[in-house]
């Protein structure tokens, strides 16, 4: 018990709570005794299609998305997902946000009105008009659930509708292994800790 | 390939067994196991469910967000307030693995001893105001057979030959420390510029092969997920398929018990469960030994009240509930300049007790210590990347690129008080999916471990700094800590039935036949590191309780 549960997890509450909402079935097993210690396979990624979101509201969604974790030389939150993740997070065990979503994405369509002729959607901003847009609602329960859900949809499995192909594990450096070999990072490299340390541990 | 275990024995419904064990996790699992051992029948009843090595993925989202092996926020609300005068509002406070294994099935496996000083504290620091403070009914000789004997039974890593300030181990551990980390390199780099004491950490995960089970493969999900090498030493894997190979023992998984049945002499009967559809299961046993974790065990006893036991099971001294302990976790989380990868390799595997006992001119009761780790992987990791660093946009991105592999944190553990007023009890209102009262949770932090806290958290930093950390960021410290795992002390054991609930040997003191074993039974918090005490007195009540059956003294 650590960080992850009494900083991090508090940190989160307000958006997190909506999703701490059911559990996910699982399989029960004729015994929990020594099976075959291998691996899970990968769960397949679900089809795409909508589930909550009308497809004007997902076009909003993944733009938004689009600004939290932008593509630039790497892939981003486009190209991982996180709307579908979102989508399908909203129609299961974030059912929970939905009013929040929906009417925080009318409320962003007369922003945006106000501040752009002529315009009702933030996909129809170019990228600087968009951001600042994004940092005038930076405070709002819209941006944050979708700020979280946009990173929880780089690095949730695969099988939750966002990061496709692990690469929100690749932007950062989590592998999809489940085995590894030290030395594990610098500090441990057995030439780095006879520096450090004198001896190798 | 490991062969597919046998299912165990399955008793008829209506014959009474030797043994109904409530709970498979460290506690229950263990009490199955011993039980057996001596020739007895158990029924061993776990409200989660068992689940086999192919599901064990490593989906951060399941295991940390929506609950997918922890108790479920839906079916079992909780309510949550600080006072006994405050309302108390909905809110999901405890948490624990809802499977077979308990929570030995997703834990980080830390196995700190105790100490002597654990044990009779009270003793020897005095009382604190406003805490209720005591000695154990046992000591740490007492209990250290069964220290041993549990870390050979089920594999313990770790090394006893650095001597330094550890308690007297009759054997070493059975196994060798497992691969020094990154987090690990840093805390002893640290812990050498300050001149403070560090080891390898005992952990109760494989470093190699130990009695047909496979070593660590380093993949770094250990903290609240379940092991798909089966190396973590859980129940699951350990005391849970050995009763069941006994041919002396049924697991019935997916069964929530729902009171504890009493006669009119007041002996226990036998137990009511809801199975996996939903319906009720009378079983019945010629005892109980309950050891359903520091929340559900309490709430059990107070579910189970009846005409001749108006205020719950075995609670005449009226301490059901009472004394919760979580353990402090005081920390802060620093940058480093190369790679430390601290997702690779075991959580923990260097620590310090170098803050385990302090100088009293500090005014402090208790103490602690450290380890280095990376506690959660990249969506929990990034999400909470502090607010002096950018948190969406181009900025953002780029700065994720290298957070999750550069940072460690000097994890602290403590000791915290038991407080009167700390409590699990029943929600006057709120049900359960199975219509039974709700968990209600009363915490407060005492002031003192405010202050206990603080001195850790201001420890981790300079640790983390020592190590070389560019930047460092702490953790909140809040008299509400938000969450807690470490369920500790509601059923406390004491030599005096007017204010303890079991004796020195787990048995309530009202009831002979009901004997009450897991993080409940403690009487003071230890230093944030309790699995390891919570199995070994499992281990010596299992000793006990089988003594007093031979000779027919239940």
């Amino acid at each position: 018990m650590t960080l992850s549960r009494r900083g991090f997890v508090t940190g989160l509450t307000g958006t997190s709570a909506v999703w701490l909402v059911g559990a996910i079935a699982c399989r029960d097993a004729a015994d929990p005794a020594m099976q075959s210690h291998t691996p899970p396979a990968d769960s397949p990624a679900p089809p795409r299609e909508l589930r909550f979101l009308t497809p004007d509201e997902f076009a909003e969604v993944q733009a938004i998305a689009a600004r939290i974790i932008p593509t630039d030389e790497t892939p981003g939150a486009r190209e991982a997902g996180c709307a579908w993740f979102i989508d399908g997070g909203l129609a299961t065990f974030g059912k929970d946000a939905q009013p929040l979503v929906r009417d925080g994405l009318v409320t962003l369509a007369r922003d945006v009105a106000k501040k752009h002729r002529g315009k009702r959607r933030l996909s129809e901003l170019t990228e600087a008009e968009q951001d600042e847009m994004l940092k005038s609602i930076e405070r709002t329960p819209l941006f944050g659930f979708l700020r979280f859900t946009t990173i929880a949809g780089m690095f949730a499995l695969p099988k939750y509708g966002g990061n496709k192909d692990y690469i929100g594990w690749d932007l950062v450096g989590q592998e999809r292994v489940f085995e590894f070999k030290p030395p594990f990072g610098w500090y441990d490299h057995p030439d780095n800790q006879r520096a450090l340390l004198g001896r190798v541990l | 390939m490991p062969q597919r275990q046998a299912p165990g024995r399955t008793f008829p419904i209506t014959e009474e067994v030797d043994f109904v064990v409530i709970g498979s996790g460290p506690a229950g699992g263990s009490v199955a196991r011993e039980l057996t051992r001596n020739g007895f029948n158990v029924v061993l009843l776990e409200q989660g469910r068992a689940i086999p090595p192919e599901d064990m993925e490593h989906d951060e989202l399941g295991a940390l967000i929506t609950g997918r092996w922890t108790n479920d926020a839906e079916k079992q609300p909780q309510t949550f307030r600080q006072t006994p005068a405050a309302k108390a509002e909905r809110r999901q406070y405890i948490g624990y693995a809802m499977a077979v294994g308990g929570t030995s099935f997703h834990y980080t496996a830390n196995y700190w001893r105790f100490r002597p000083i654990d044990f009779n504290e009270f003793s020897v620091r005095g009382g604190v105001k406003g805490a209720a403070l005591a000695d154990w009914p046992i000591t740490y000789d007492e209990l250290e057979p069964y220290y041993t004997a549990v870390e050979w039974a089920i594999g313990v890593s770790g090394q006893t030959s650095d001597n330094l300030g550890e308690p007297h181990h009759s054997r070493p551990y059975p196994l060798p420390p497992l691969n020094v980390t990154g987090p690990g390199v840093l805390l002893e780099h640290g812990c050498q510029k300050l001149g403070w004491t560090s080891k390898a950490a005992p952990m109760a995960i494989l470093s190699r092969e130990y009695k047909g089970r496979q070593p660590c493969h380093n993949c770094g999900f250990c903290l609240a997920f379940p092991c798909e090498w089966g190396a973590k030493s859980g129940t699951n894997y350990t005391m849970v398929p050995e009763a069941l190979r006994s041919g002396r023992c049924e697991l019935r998984s997916q069964s929530y018990v729902r009171k504890i049945e009493t006669n009119e002499a007041g002996r226990v009967t036998g137990v009511i469960y809801f199975d996996k559809d939903r319906n009720e299961v009378v079983q019945r046993a010629k005892a109980v030994v309950l050891c359903a974790n520091g929340a559900e065990s309490p709430r059990l006893l107070l579910n189970s009240k009846s005409n001749r036991f108006p205020d719950g099971l075995a609670n005449s001294s009226g301490v059901v509930g009472k004394h919760l302990m979580f353990n402090g976790n005081p920390g802060s989380r620093g940058v480093f300049e190369h790679e430390v990868n601290a997702h690779r390799g075991p959580v923990v595997s260097r620590i310090t007790h170098e803050h385990y006992e302090l100088d009293p001119a500090l005014g402090l009761w208790g103490g602690g210590g450290f380890d280095m780790r990376l506690s959660v992987p990249a969506m929990l990791t990034t999400l909470s990347m502090p607010p002096s660093e950018p948190q969406w946009g181009s900025a953002f991105k780029k700065r994720v690129k290298t957070w999750f592999t550069h940072i460690a944190e000097a994890a602290g553990h403590t000791s915290s008080l038991p407080v009167a007023d700390n409590s699990i009890s029943l929600d006057p209102e709120l049900k359960d999916a199975w219509g039974l009262p709700a968990i209600r949770t009363t915490y407060k932090e005492h002031e003192q471990d405010l202050r206990l806290y603080k001195y850790f958290r201001d420890r981790s930093v300079e640790l983390l700094k020592a190590a070389g950390a560019t930047k460092t960021d702490e953790a909140p410290i809040n008299d509400d800590p938000g969450f807690a795992v470490h369920l500790l002390g509601t059923c406390r054991m004491g030599n005096d039935a007017t204010s303890s609930v079991v004796d020195k040997f787990h048995r309530t003191h009202d009831v002979r036949n009901l004997f009450i074993v897991d993080g409940s039974s403690f009487v003071t918090s230890g230093r944030g590191q309790p699995t390891l005490t919570i199995q070994a007195l499992a281990f010596r009540a299992a000793d006990h309780i089988a003594q007093f059956a031979k000779r027919g003294e239940i």
